[in-house]
């Protein structure tokens, strides 16, 4: 496999993207109402199908591995359940009564897959379940004591807890306990009774920003969760203090643990960063993108002429250019290859339209 | 970079990395108006989502708002105008660009009360744009229109200097310098010394 | 060009190849001068015959202050008895009857064109004269009378004679806040130009807005915040009889125009460069923009268009 797989998959932003199991294909949404679906072929994807049902901006996809399900999210208020029909070679929508009137932010999968949570703008988290009864998916809502809108979501790998990144400075976590759809846990350390809608956590940075991301570790004993304030915050289950990592760096939006002890994070700086715990503390470690080689190309005539024109430089985009790969922020980081504890790859997708697989090793 | 006095470049810096900072902007629906997704630091909807405006001042007269938000931020540049003239020809300048304001998508068609001129940036702005290079423009922009405002300034009085003297040039031509006017040359020096005269009686007549 | 001619061009152009080419063309125009003037050029009964009126806002004036005069001396013999209608005055030509002498024919065209700049010289002339009087009289605290010359709607010429001087007062109204301005700025310097030794001779110039000069702070006028009042002090030496007087007539009256006249080409001037300017910070603008991919583009026969 080759280090650094660079795709451009569109113009404008990725709002989202989600592999499915072996990785051959990806569903993606180009920054409108629509999820594309691209299948592999050689080094390249190529589009197999477009998913519209949404109205409005889609702003999260996940893909359940094993169910082979994709669920999406827009903000149009909707979720949608995706089933792949091999006899019609299509993917056939359910809807999800979420019942939430405003945008719907963030949604993913349990790691069972029985439930998905979806985050939204109307100040509540929708845990949703499969209704066997009606034959539809239904929801029970986490409402207090969000008071924002949520912006990230993560599960335990218990299935159970739930932790959640709020526009209200705050991140908890949350029992998702859906009485008839889960066993009851084994006890954790985040607390041993969990009915829904148990507060098993509720964390601040220091200096109050938006809480844009949430990530359990592979364990699910710690929590990070990164704010505006540019700092990921580190709280162990039971633990007394919060470790901060502050940086010089743009917020994260993004982060993911690639083993008990290391965390990546990425989002406005345009690079993915390499956090390690180095004893008790945790450290900056290095960027993961050694940045590239500018290709000179020699400049055309008309190129010449035309950056002359409209910009009034005589140079083509040689300076124009950030000397990263991703050429704006980095909106989603997820694992693409290795087991939850040891991850070696990883992909990520940004505002640049850009799709790209990083090897960490 | 063209010549920048000592203290703007503090003053530029300052902007550029505030400018930097905030403009971390991500597409947000808004939480009070269904399926509404605005610019909150102009909708102020949720007061949550609206950071603290913060000023950086050059001095009292040369300052810059910036107002973040969630997903949009507000920038309001105060332009030095040091008299009547700079003044007229900001005002005439910041409303020739506000009236184009649709060539130049970041710009808002009124400034914010106080201020020369408002620019507002949203998140499906930065999708289209390379944020280092909209700093940039934003400090060129700011760099520039005080030499242009300026230079304009100086082409206005040098314009009426010219003028002026043109003008008055043509009626300097007492009898002396044209020849063939002996009569009159003679008549003139009479009327002056009559002149002197007169005028001595006059000083003495009042006196008395 | 930073001078106004004293002739109206437009007439002098149209008149010529009648009147100095005695060649007979059906004319029927209207012609526009400064401060409002309008004239009328037309061949009413036969080509042969041309009719030159004009209207002039301030013409009964003029008339108050000895223009009829001037006319009966310079335009006696083509004087219309019967003025057309709509206008103050008319000439007619007929040119079976003009001179022999080819020049003389151009310099009654030169006339003609100059009727504008001769009729605002009359109260000129008058002072001038006026002042002169006084002088030799040994009057050395006159009462003399203030012309007044209504111009333009709300613009006036004022002219004294006093003992040893001929003041002139041109209030001039600046209609948008940057006219007032640029005008500021433009008498500044008209003012402060006497400090240089080449024009140290030039008559003295004085600037206030807002307050009448003393001359003619008597005469109830509304007062006006866009009102400037110009004031020319013209001592015996700038209109010594002859070429320098009419020159200084000529240059004096046409101030107000010259200057309305640079303060427009000023604010054409600023335009362009502003658009200019703008046109440059959109050019900044759009770095930041990525450059789009290459679309395929298609010829007008169909093929690809290739761009290597």
């Amino acid at each position: 496999m080759s280090p650094t797989e660079i795709h451009q998959l569109n113009l404008g932003p990725i709002t989202a993207h989600a592999f499915n199991k072996d990785r051959s294909q990806v569903a993606i949404c180009p920054n409108n109402n629509e999820v594309h679906v691209y299948q592999k072929s050689g080094k390249g994807w190529n589009l197999i199908h477009a998913l519209v049902e949404h109205d409005k901006l889609v702003t999260s996809i996940d893909w359940a591995p094993e169910s082979n399900q994709l669920v999406t999210c827009s903000q149009d208020r909707n979720a949608y359940v995706w089933t792949f029909d091999s006899v019609t070679n299509k993917w056939k929508p359910t809807l999800v009564l979420l019942r939430i009137n405003r945008a719907a932010t963030f949604v993913r999968w349990s790691p069972n897959e029985n439930k998905f949570a979806v985050a939204s703008g109307a100040r509540c988290i929708a845990i949703c379940y499969f209704d066997e009864e009606n034959d539809w998916w239904t929801s029970k809502h986490l409402k207090k004591p969000i008071r924002s809108t949520v912006l990230s979501l993560d599960w335990h790998p218990n299935n159970v807890l739930l932790a959640a990144g709020c526009a209200d400075f705050k991140a908890r976590v949350f029992s998702a306990f859906v009485k008839g759809v889960d066993q009851k846990p084994p006890p954790t350390p985040w607390g041993d009774k969990l009915p829904f809608n148990t507060i098993c956590g509720e964390f601040s940075n220091d200096s109050s920003g938006w809480i844009h991301s949430v990530s359990f570790s592979p364990s699910g004993d710690a929590l990070a969760f990164s704010g505006h304030d540019s700092q990921i915050c580190i709280v162990y289950a039971g633990g007394e203090s919060q470790n901060i990592i502050r940086t010089t760096s743009l917020p994260y939006l993004s982060l993911l643990w690639i083993t008990e002890e290391k965390l990546i994070a990425a989002g406005h700086d345009c690079v993915p960063v390499l956090f390690e715990k180095q004893g008790q503390l945790w450290k900056f470690s290095k960027v993961i993108d050694v940045g590239k080689k500018k290709v000179v190309t020699e400049a055309t005539a008309f190129n010449k002429f035309q950056g002359w024109d409209s910009k009034g430089i005589r140079e083509g985009s040689k300076e124009t250019e950030l000397n990263t790969i991703h050429q704006n922020t980095i909106t989603s980081i997820r694992p693409y290859q290795g087991s939850r504890n040891d991850i070696s790859y990883i992909s990520s997708s940004g505002i640049d339209g850009k799709l790209v697989v990083w090897d960490l090793k | 970079m063209p010549f920048v006095s000592n203290t703007l470049r503090p003053y530029l810096a300052a902007v550029r990395s505030t400018l930097t900072a905030v403009l971390c902007l991500e597409n947000f629906s808004s939480q009070v108006v269904e399926r509404h997704n605005k610019p909150e630091v102009e909708a102020r909807s949720s007061p949550e989502i609206v950071l603290n405006p913060l000023t950086i001042s050059r001095n009292e007269n040369e300052k810059v708002l910036i107002e973040p938000s969630v997903n949009s931020i507000r920038i309001s540049i105060k332009i030095k105008q040091a008299d009547e003239i700079e003044g007229i020809l900001c005002h005439k300048f910041t409303r020739f660009m506000m009236l184009r304001a649709e060539n130049f998508i970041i710009l808002r068609r009124k400034p914010i009360n106080g201020y020369d001129i408002s620019f507002l940036i949203t998140n499906f702005h930065m999708e289209q744009m390379y944020k280092h290079k909209l700093v940039d423009f934003i400090i060129q922009f700011m760099e520039e229109v005080d030499k242009e405002i300026s230079e304009m300034k100086l082409s206005l009085n040098a314009r009426a200097r010219i003028v002026a003297e043109s003008y008055l040039s043509q009626l300097t031509q007492t009898c002396e310098l044209i020849p063939g006017h002996k009569r009159n040359f003679s008549n003139f020096n009479f009327l002056n010394k009559s002149k002197v005269l007169s005028y001595r009686n006059f000083r003495i007549s009042e006196q008395g | 060009m930073i001078l106004l001619d004293y002739h109206n061009v437009v007439i002098e152009e149209t008149l010529k190849q009648p009147i100095v080419g005695l060649e007979p063309a059906v004319l029927d125009m209207t012609v526009v001068d400064f401060d409002g003037v309008s004239y009328r050029i037309s061949t009413p009964q036969s080509k042969n015959i041309i009719r030159f009126s004009m209207l002039m806002q301030c013409f009964k004036e003029l008339i108050q202050w000895g223009a009829q005069e001037m006319l009966q001396k310079e335009y006696g013999a083509y004087i219309l008895p019967q003025t057309e209608s709509g206008y103050d005055f008319s000439l007619e030509f007929d040119l079976q009857k003009l001179p022999e002498d080819k020049e003389e024919r151009e310099t009654l065209v030169k006339k003609v064109s100059l009727i504008k700049r001769n009729l605002l010289a009359q109260p000129f002339e008058r002072a001038f004269e006026q002042q002169a009087q006084y002088e030799a009289e040994e009057q050395t605290n006159p009462t003399p009378i203030l012309m007044q010359i209504h111009y333009r709607d709300q613009e006036t010429i004022y002219i004294q004679a006093q003992y040893d001087r001929v003041t002139v007062i041109f209030s001039t109204l600046f209609k948008e806040e940057t006219d007032r301005i640029f005008g500021r700025v433009f008498l500044q310097e008209f003012v402060d130009a006497r400090r240089r030794p080449a024009i140290q001779k030039a008559p003295q110039v004085l600037y206030s807005s807002k307050d009448p000069p003393l001359e003619i702070r008597h005469l109830t006028e509304p007062q006006n915040e866009n009102v400037g009042y110009v004031t020319f002090v013209l001592f015996p030496r700038h209109f010594v009889e002859g070429e320098v007087r009419e020159k200084t007539i000529s240059q004096i009256q046409l101030f107000r125009d010259y200057l309305h006249y640079h303060i427009k080409c000023s604010k054409a001037y600023m335009h362009s460069r502003m658009r200019a300017r703008v046109q440059a910070f959109l050019k900044v603008l759009n770095r930041a923009k990525p450059e789009s991919p290459t679309v395929e583009k298609k010829t007008i026969t169909g093929k690809t268009l290739v761009r290597a």
